[in-house]
């Protein structure tokens, strides 16, 4: 299958030279790799993988406006911070601020620092022996010598932030659940950004579920003060009729920058359920894409974007099928207050191999301040005839109807407000699987008190 | 895909012949000599031949386009024939001086300019090349004071207006075509509806490519000043040649206050053979600027012809209340590639946008919708509706959508809707248990599929555009 790179992305233009430099620079702060823990041939294939990305790194720049997979998000006041890779590692009092750990994965966690591994602080005592989660320093034969098929080795991985996390990654998260095996527990996977001073990170996690498997994780990112910049990226695997429940929380700080993907591969019958929640940084992005490659794969898609000040926060999402019988079901919301900025770009492809495909795209903006701003781009291609595709975008304010309504019931409009806000945002941060990051999520769109 | 549905889609195209007519052509290629010959001959004020020039050295920096869902082969512009007009003696007195030949071609696709047989309440400004033959009913429409004649003749006659609005809705720089437009542009057909006034027939212009090495060039104008109204319809048709025509035309619209304009298009340019050999490239800017207040623009578009169709009829909603709509089907068989849609740009308060298109794809063409609805931050109060949605007919055809919502006021309301279907095997099936041929049914549930925007049409042309429709689609279904 073939994933459309628009050529800008890889064009090489003379004008654009100013981020050519830059990107050579954020290369330049990589770190080596870990490798105190692995055999020499996995040692020797990771270096070479970072290697053949620096290079291909040469030919590329940072995006601007011009490229259309980046029209409305500007990434002008990335080039405006100088980033330096961190070193020092963070004592636990400095740590202990980010207690963002939730209690339902207490003894199922992995926690990185600066993209680090931080063995003292993470936990896999409530897991199965047989499930393997860890970093890629703890990962046993057979699986060390599978990684390679997997790692970087997803279509789309030619895009220059991830090209760039290639090229400068020093660790990755991994969880492995090997055939048949049914997790129950959660797993969270924590990112934290933390330091005196404008840290760059390269975060990535590689998820492989073997056939008939069944996993449930939580990435989580959290920052610290300082504006930092994290680059990361998540791989998942999902093989013949296995199924991953993924929620991804992105709350860093609002000065901080952030570009996430979030790559998926789903095999025959594989199920993906997907919860993006998005509501830090200054500037963030994700780029969500899922190949469905086998027949009868089920995707769903649940997406939230809550900004705020002049944070902007832009979501793009590509849906590829390739093959019969494939249904998704997306539904991206957002709420953008004071002057923040939403983007979306939700693109369905449909082959012509892809028959009897039934796809359904809904994107809903809330606007609650006068100078907020969405740009929305739901996309659909399609050759195949034998299929389903709809997709819908609205846009709008809280009703006034519905305010007086509540007025109408003794509800102050304030009130009445807010909870309509809050029952904008509650259909998605329902579909979190784990009850007490639902309610932290809850708490902070400020539920209406009773 | 049944073969009896494959030959319903494949019907020859009937407008491809060519009239055997004098005609005089200026050489190949583009320079500003050309331009100031073209100017010549049209004996042009000095104010036009000013605007050309300003609008070819734009042209000469811009690039031309990639972005759109279309390959073709690199255009040669020094290979175009910018000028070809049929050879007549100078002034008309009236249309019985019109070669007959040029008469009987008009006749034969069906538009009738001789006295007794034209359709009686529409006023047909007829051209053929880059040269106006006959405008209808002129003296008719002058009673009510509208004008409505080619734009040549609007230089010479009202240079006030024509200075006034030509390049006031789509700048001489513009984009890459309409750029080409401004500097050579032929004729066209120019309509001014003066105040509180209600145009009292549709008016109507007959596009008609004979010249096989020649570009079609053409601008229309039309101006409704407050509290007028007017209806008008192009159509247009070239004959069959195996290599490609380039059409690059350029609408402006402008309505004042209280005013309203409809402007309705059946396109039908030859669309190539099976193969993709031959066929006109349509590369069009149309925009209506509803300036006044409460004015509305409401463009309809039945686009079956064209290999290529570039093309985005759009409006700016500057005026407050004013309202802006879109009704569009576009068919492509075989080959055709249309990238086509519209944008909604909503600037003033309590401005209201309808978007509605029908894309129906067969063979091995492709359909994109591409469109935009811009809503600036002054613009409170402002509400949007799109709905877009294809039709496949066949396993090879491809739909596309590519639109854009961007919104810069929370007031505002957008919708966006759109859906990709099929005539599946069942609803066939369901029709022949009724004893309705598979023909039938198609042309039934196609006529259904676009009956919002066929309804907005004037009522003669709705019947023909229904007919045009099944007529093109003939074989392509089963």
């Amino acid at each position: 299958m073939t994933i459309q790179v628009s050529p800008g992305q890889l064009a090489k233009s003379k004008a654009t030279t100013q981020r050519e430099v830059y990107l050579a620079a954020l290369l330049n702060q990589r770190s080596e790799f870990d490798r105190q823990n692995l055999s020499a041939d996995l040692g020797d294939w990771l270096q070479d993988l970072r290697d053949r990305a620096s290079v291909r790194l040469q030919d590329l720049a940072i995006p601007s406006p011009k490229d259309e997979e980046w029209r409305f998000t500007d990434l002008s006041s990335l080039l405006q911070v100088s980033f330096q890779a961190a070193t020092a590692a963070l004592s636990a009092e400095a740590l202990a601020g980010f207690n963002a750990v939730l209690p339902e994965t207490a003894e199922s966690c992995l926690v990185f620092v600066n993209g680090r591994y931080m063995p003292s602080l993470s936990s896999t005592a409530g897991l199965p022996q047989s499930v393997t989660v860890g970093n890629v320093g703890q990962l046993e034969e057979p699986y060390a010598a599978r990684l390679r098929h997997y790692l970087a080795q997803q279509p789309g991985s030619e895009e220059v932030f991830t090209t760039l996390n290639t090229a400068s990654m020093t660790d990755a998260a991994v969880i492995w659940v090997p055939k048949n095996q049914v997790v129950e527990t959660p797993i969270q996977l924590l990112f934290i950004s933390a330091g005196e001073t404008a840290t760059l990170s390269h975060p990535r996690c590689l998820v492989v579920a073997e056939p008939n498997s069944q996993v449930t994780f939580i990435e989580d990112y959290v920052t610290g003060d300082r504006g930092y910049f994290t680059n990361a990226v998540t791989e998942i695997w999902i093989e013949e009729n296995a199924q991953v429940n993924h929620t991804r929380v992105q709350r860093d700080r609002s000065n901080a920058f952030h570009i996430g993907k979030t790559a998926v591969s789903q095999a025959r019958h594989a199920r993906y359920i997907g919860t993006t929640i998005s509501m830090g940084g200054k500037v963030s992005r994700h780029n969500l894409e899922i190949f469905q490659l086998g027949e009868q794969t089920e995707t769903t898609l649940n997406s939230l974007t809550m900004i705020a000040g002049e944070q902007l926060s832009d979501t793009h999402s590509t849906i590829a099928y390739s093959s019969p019988y494939g249904t998704s079901r997306q539904l991206h919301k957002c709420i953008v207050d004071d002057q923040a900025h939403a983007v979306f770009n939700g693109k369905v492809v449909v082959p012509q191999a892809a028959q009897l495909t039934d796809a359904g795209q809904l994107n809903r903006n809330l606007l609650i301040s006068p100078k907020a701003r969405v740009d929305a781009k739901p996309q659909l291609e399609i050759v195949a005839d034998n299929v389903k595709c709809t997709h819908g975008a609205t846009v709008g304010q809280l009703d006034a109807d519905e305010v007086f309504y509540l007025q109408s019931r003794g509800i102050d409009a304030d009130s009445a407000r807010k909870l309509l806000i809050y029952a904008f945002a509650f259909e998605i941060i329902e579909q979190v699987p784990i009850a007490s990051l639902q309610q932290a999520l809850s708490q902070s769109i400020s539920p209406p008190t009773s | 895909m049944t073969a009896s549905v494959r030959t319903l889609v494949n019907q020859p195209y009937k407008y491809g012949f060519i009239t055997d007519i004098e005609s005089e052509a200026i050489p190949r290629g583009l320079s500003e000599d050309v331009i100031r010959l073209i100017s010549a001959k049209k004996n042009e004020p000095e104010f036009m031949l000013e605007f050309r020039l300003r609008a070819y050295r734009h042209w000469l920096k811009m690039t031309e386009p990639t972005w759109q869902r279309a390959t073709y082969p690199a255009i040669d512009y020094q290979n175009i024939v910018y000028y070809s007009a049929p050879k007549q003696q100078e002034k008309l007195g009236s249309l019985d001086e019109v070669d007959p030949t040029l008469l009987d071609t008009f006749e034969k696709l069906g538009i009738p300019l001789s006295e007794q047989k034209r359709l009686t309440n529409v006023a047909v400004d007829a051209i053929f090349d880059s040269v106006s033959v006959a405008t209808t009913f002129k003296e008719k429409l002058a009673e009510e004071g509208v004008i409505f004649c080619s734009i040549s003749e609007a230089v010479q006659k009202y240079p006030d207006l024509i200075q006034k609005y030509l390049g006031s809705v789509v700048p001489v720089g513009d984009n890459f075509y309409a750029a080409l437009n401004s500097a050579v542009f032929s004729d066209g057909s120019f309509v001014y509806i003066p105040k509180n006034t209600r145009c009292p027939m549709e008016l109507s212009t007959y596009f008609r490519i004979n010249n096989g090495d020649s570009g079609q060039f053409e601008r229309t104008l039309i101006v409704a000043e407050e509290g007028s109204s007017v209806s008008y319809l192009e159509g247009c048709t070239a004959p069959m040649f195996d290599t490609n025509q380039l059409h690059a035309a350029v609408v402006e619209l402008v309505a004042l206050d209280n005013a309203e304009i409809k402007y309705s298009t059946v396109q039908n340019w030859f669309a190539g053979d099976e193969n993709g050999k031959g066929g006109i490239y349509n590369f069009v800017t149309k925009r209506g600027l509803c300036q006044g207040v409460n004015s509305k623009i409401s463009w309809t578009q039945v686009e079956t012809g064209s290999a290529i169709t570039w093309k985005y009829p759009s409006c700016v909603l500057v005026g407050d209340n004013s309202v802006g709509e879109f009704y569009s089907v576009a068919l492509t068989n075989n080959r055709q590639q249309a990238d086509t849609g519209t944008k909604m740009v909503h600037v003033g308060k309590n401005t209201r946008s309808t978007i509605v298109s029908k894309g129906i794809s067969a063979g091995r063409s492709e359909n994109s919708y591409r469109g935009l609805v811009k809503i600036g931050p002054k613009a409170d109060g402002a509400r949007n509706y799109s709905q877009c949605d294809s039709m496949l007919i066949g396993d090879t055809a491809g739909a596309n959508t590519f639109p854009y919502i961007q919104v810069q006021n929370n007031s505002a309301k957008v919708e966006h809707e759109a859906s990709t279907s099929k005539i599946g095997e069942d609803q066939l099936f369901y029709f022949a248990q009724r004893g309705i041929s598979a023909e039938d049914a198609v042309s039934m549930m196609i006529s259904g599929f676009c009956r919002d925007v066929f309804n907005q049409l004037p009522m003669e042309f709705a019947v023909e555009a229904d007919r045009l429709l099944s007529l093109k689609l003939e074989g392509s279904v089963g």
